[in-house]
C-alpha cells in the first residue's frame, strides 16, 4: 500500500479538509436544519435532535468524500463554502422568526 | 487520495483505525463494564450491598435532607471563578431539587442546584449532591468512590479528562472514526457473506487475526455502528453547541413560549410559597399512569423554583420496560398539588431520538439484553485488538529487515491498551479492597488514591510493555504479552479473593443468597483469569514454534 | 418462568438459523460433513430453514418484551449465535451434524 505521491503534506491537507471542512459543513447543516424545521412548525427540540442526527451522518459522509474525491480544492470549497452559506442562511431565518414573532 | 477508491478506503481504515483504535479500546472496554456500573459500585462499596428500593417518602425522608444539602468544597472551587464576587457561606435559593432511582441501584442519588449570586452568566448554577440509603435516609460516608458509575463510566465517555471538555472531544472524534472504520471496513471486505463464519486459527497469525477481526466486526456490525452513532447523538450539544451560540435567540424564544404553553413557569415569581405534600402528588402520578395502562415506578422526581410561588413538581416514570428513558412526566403546582400538565405522547421525532439515546443509556430492566450488550462491547474490543495484532504481524518482519521500529512501537502500545488496561482495572479493584476506610491524615482521599493506583499501574504496565517488546524489532513475538496475561490472571484471582477476605462475601455465600451484583463481578473476573491463563499457554506454544521460512504479508484489501 | 424459556427458545432458534445458513455454504458443509455430497436443492432448503428459524426467533422475542426491546434482543442474539456457530465450526464442527440429521453420509 505504498504510493510515491503520498507526502506528509498531502495527508495533512486531506485530513484538515476532512475534519475542519467537515465540521464547518455540519455546523451549517445543523443550524439551517433547526432554523428551517422550526420555522416550518416543528417543535424546537425535535428540530434540534433531527438536525443533529442528520448532521452527524453528513459529517461521516463529508469525511469520506474529502479523502475519496479527486480534487481536494473543490471538496474544500463545497464543505467550507457550503457550510458558511448554510450558517448564514440559518441566521437570516432566525432573524425573520424573531422579527415576526417576538 | 489514491487513484483506486478501495485503496483510499483501506488507507483510512488502517491509519486512522490504528491511531484512534488505541482510544477506542478504552472507550469500548469501559463501556462494556459500564453496562454493570451499579453492580461494580456494590462490589466496591460493601456498605451498599442490599436490594434496590422504591423511591422513599419525599415528605418524611427526602425533604429534610434536601434542606440540609450544600455544595462541597470542590464544587465551590469550580464555581468561584464564574462569579463576580465571593460565594455566599450558605446557598439558600435552590433552583431545583432532584432525586433519581434505578431498578439496579439500592442507593438514592439526590442533587440540588442553586443560583449563584453575581454570576457572569445568569444560567450558571452550583450543584450539591448526596447519596443516601433509602431505607433510613442516612448518607453514604463521604469518601466512597463509586468505582463503576463514577469512574469507569466517566472514563468511557470522557476519559475523565475534564479540562475544557477535552476528553469528550477525544472520545467524540474517536467515535466518528469508529463509524469511518466500519464503513471503510465493509468496503474493503470483499467476502462479507462468504466469510461470515470463517475463523482459521491454525493458519498463519496474520490470517487468523484477520479472520477474527472480520468476524468480531461483522457479527456485531449493527451494535458497533449504533453505539458509536448514538454516543455522538447524545453529546451532539457539546460538539455542535449551535443552540447556545449562533441560535441562542431562537432557543431563548422557544423557552419562553414553551413556559407559556405548558403552564410551567420559566422563572421564579419572587414570592415565597410553601411546598404541599409531594407524596400525594407522586401517588396521583402513579394513579394516572396506571389508568393509562402503564403502571410504573417513579424514576425521576424534580422540583423547580424551590420555595417560590412558581414552583412545580415533576414526576417521571422509570423506563424499565422499554428502551426509551424516563417519560410520562406529570407536573403539579408545588404549593397546592394541583395538576398543571400531563406530558402529551411524544412526537415521531421525539420517539426516534428517545429510542436512539435510550438504547445507548440502558435504563431498561432486561438482564439478557445487558449481557448481550457486554458481548457486543467485548466483541468490539476484540475487533480493535485483532486489528492491532494484524497491523504488527503484517509489518514486523519487514520492519526488522529494514531496522525500523514502527511495528515494535505499535506492539508496545497494543500491549499497553489491551493487557495493560486490564492490569490497571484489576489493580484498582484490589486497592479498593486493601485501602483503609479512612486514610491517615495528610494522605489523599481514598477515592483519589484508588484513581492514582489505576493510572500508576497502567503506567507501569506501559513501561513493561515497552521494555519487553524488543523482540518485535527482530521480527519475533514479544514476551510482554505472555507476561502481562499471567499478571492479569493473578490479579483477576486476587480481586475476588480480597473481596472474600475483607467482606466475607465469598462466592458460595453470594450465589447462595442470590446476590448477583457481587457474585457476577467475582465470576466475571475468575472467568477472565481462566481466559488469561489459556492465552498465556497459547502464547508460550507460539513462541516455541520455529519461525516461518517464508512470510507473506497479507494484503488486507484482498482479504 | 415462561419469559426466560421463550428467550432461551429465541436464542436457540437463532443458533439453528445461523447454523443452517452456514451449512448452506460449501466450505462449512465440508467442515461438518466431510466428503458427503450436497445437492443444490439442499443448499436452498437450508437457507430457507435458516430464514424461518431467524423469523421464529424474532417472533419469540416480540412475545416477551415491548417491540423496542425485542428488536435489540434479536439483533444481539444474532450476533451471539453467529459467533457461536463460527467457533463451533472451527473447533467442534461435527456437533453441527445434528442440524442436518436427515441427510445421508454419502459414499464411504
Amino acid at each position: 500500500m505504498t504510493s510515491t505521491t503520498l507526502t506528509h503534506r498531502h495527508i495533512a491537507s486531506r485530513t484538515a479538509v476532512a475534519l475542519l471542512g467537515g465540521y464547518v459543513f455540519t455546523w451549517g447543516l445543523i443550524a439551517l436544519g433547526v432554523a428551517l424545521l422550526y420555522s416550518a412548525g416543528m417543535e424546537f427540540h425535535d428540530a434540534e435532535h433531527l438536525s443533529y442526527i442528520v448532521g452527524l451522518l453528513a459529517f461521516l459522509l463529508a469525511f469520506l468524500v474529502a479523502f475519496a474525491a479527486r480534487g481536494l480544492r473543490r471538496v474544500a470549497l463545497v464543505l467550507v463554502g457550503g457550510g458558511a452559506l448554510m450558517a448564514a442562511a440559518a441566521s437570516w431565518v432566525q432573524g425573520l422568526i424573531i422579527a415576526a414573532g417576538a | 487520495m489514491f487513484a483506486n477508491f478501495r485503496h483510499t478506503m483501506a488507507w483510512l481504515h488502517t491509519w486512522f483505525g490504528l491511531a484512534l483504535g488505541l482510544v477506542l479500546m478504552v472507550v469500548f472496554f469501559f463501556g462494556s463494564l459500564s453496562v454493570f456500573d451499579r453492580e461494580i459500585d456494590r462490589w466496591a462499596i460493601p456498605d451498599t450491598r442490599y436490594e434496590p428500593q422504591p423511591m422513599p417518602s419525599f415528605d418524611k425522608m427526602l425533604a429534610p435532607i434536601f434542606k440540609d444539602m450544600q455544595p462541597d468544597a470542590a464544587a465551590r472551587a469550580m464555581t468561584a471563578p464564574l462569579a463576580d464576587g465571593p460565594l455566599p457561606e450558605r446557598f439558600d435559593t435552590p433552583r431545583s431539587w432532584g432525586a433519581y432511582t434505578t431498578h439496579r441501584d439500592p442507593v438514592l442519588l439526590l442533587f440540588a442546584g442553586y443560583e449563584v449570586p453575581h454570576a457572569k452568566d445568569h444560567e450558571t448554577a452550583i450543584w450539591a449532591n448526596r447519596t443516601v440509603d433509602p431505607r433510613t435516609g442516612e448518607a453514604l460516608p463521604v469518601d466512597r468512590l463509586k468505582v463503576g458509575s463514577e469512574f469507569f463510566y466517566p472514563l468511557h465517555y470522557s476519559l475523565t479528562l475534564d479540562w475544557k471538555n477535552i476528553g469528550y472531544w477525544i472520545v467524540g472524534f474517536s467515535a466518528l472514526m469508529m463509524l469511518m472504520a466500519l464503513v471503510t471496513g465493509v468496503i474493503m471486505h470483499r467476502k462479507f457473506f462468504r466469510e461470515l463464519f470463517t475463523f482459521r486459527p491454525h493458519k498463519s497469525t496474520q490470517r487468523s487475526m484477520l479472520d477474527l477481526h472480520n468476524l468480531t466486526g461483522v457479527v456485531a456490525l449493527p451494535f458497533h455502528f449504533f453505539f458509536a452513532f448514538t454516543g455522538l447523538v447524545i453529546f451532539a450539544y457539546i460538539y455542535f453547541p449551535v443552540m447556545h451560540t449562533q441560535l441562542t435567540p431562537l432557543h431563548d424564544r422557544h423557552e419562553q413560549l414553551e413556559a407559556k404553553e405548558t403552564g410551567l413557569p420559566h422563572d421564579r415569581a419572587g414570592v415565597a410559597a410553601p411546598l404541599a405534600s409531594v407524596d400525594a402528588m407522586v401517588a396521583e402520578a402513579q394513579r394516572r399512569w396506571a389508568a393509562k395502562g402503564m403502571a410504573g415506578d417513579v424514576g425521576y422526581l424534580n422540583i423547580q423554583h424551590v420555595g417560590d410561588a412558581n414552583s412545580y413538581v415533576s414526576v417521571y416514570r422509570a423506563g424499565t420496560d422499554r428502551v426509551q428513558l424516563a417519560g410520562e412526566g406529570i407536573h403539579f403546582k408545588a404549593s397546592t398539588g394541583e395538576l398543571l400538565r400531563e406530558d402529551p405522547p411524544p412526537t415521531v421525532v421525539a420517539r426516534i431520538n428517545e429510542f436512539l439515546t435510550g438504547l445507548h443509556l440502558q435504563h431498561f430492566k432486561h438482564w439478557l439484553l445487558r449481557w448481550l450488550y457486554v458481548l457486543g462491547g467485548l466483541s468490539g474490543c476484540a475487533c480493535i485488538a485483532t486489528g492491532l495484532f494484524f497491523f504488527v504481524e503484517k509489518r514486523k518482519r519487514h520492519h526488522a529487515k529494514q531496522g525500523v521500529s514502527g511495528a515494535r512501537i505499535v506492539d508496545a502500545l497494543a500491549v499497553t491498551v489491551v493487557t495493560g488496561m486490564l492490569v490497571a482495572t484489576l489493580s484498582m479493584l484490589i486497592a479498593n479492597r486493601l485501602l483503609p476506610d479512612v486514610m491517615p491524615a495528610g494522605w489523599p482521599l481514598r477515592g483519589a488514591m484508588e484513581k492514582t493506583i489505576f493510572w500508576g499501574s497502567w503506567l507501569v504496565a506501559g513501561a513493561h510493555a515497552y521494555l519487553r517488546t524488543a523482540a518485535v524489532a527482530a521480527g519475533r513475538l514479544a514476551p510482554a504479552w505472555r507476561e502481562q496475561c499471567l499478571a492479569v490472571a493473578a490479579l483477576a484471582v486476587a480481586a475476588p479473593l480480597m473481596n472474600w477476605i475483607t467482606t466475607g462475601d465469598h462466592l458460595l455465600r453470594t450465589i447462595g443468597s442470590g446476590y448477583w451484583p457481587v457474585a457476577g463481578a467475582d465470576l466475571f473476573m475468575l472467568a477472565g483469569a481462566a481466559l488469561a491463563v489459556l492465552a498465556a499457554r497459547k502464547l508460550q506454544q507460539r513462541a516455541e514454534r520455529p519461525l516461518a521460512v517464508k512470510n507473506v504479508a497479507l494484503e488486507a484489501k484482498h482479504a | 418462568m415462561p419469559d426466560a424459556l421463550m428467550l432461551l427458545a429465541a436464542l436457540l432458534a437463532c443458533v439453528l438459523g445461523m447454523g443452517w445458513f452456514a451449512l448452506s455454504m460449501d466450505v462449512h458443509w465440508a467442515q461438518v460433513r466431510g466428503d458427503a455430497p450436497r445437492s443444490p436443492a439442499l443448499a436452498g432448503t437450508l437457507r430457507l430453514l435458516g430464514g424461518a428459524a431467524l423469523l421464529l426467533s424474532l417472533v419469540l422475542c416480540l412475545t416477551v418484551d415491548s417491540p423496542s426491546i425485542a428488536v435489540l434482543v434479536w439483533f444481539m442474539a444474532l450476533a451471539g449465535a453467529t459467533l457461536g456457530v463460527a467457533f463451533t465450526l472451527t473447533w467442534r464442527a461435527s456437533i453441527l451434524k445434528m442440524l442436518v440429521f436427515w441427510t445421508s453420509t454419502g459414499a464411504r
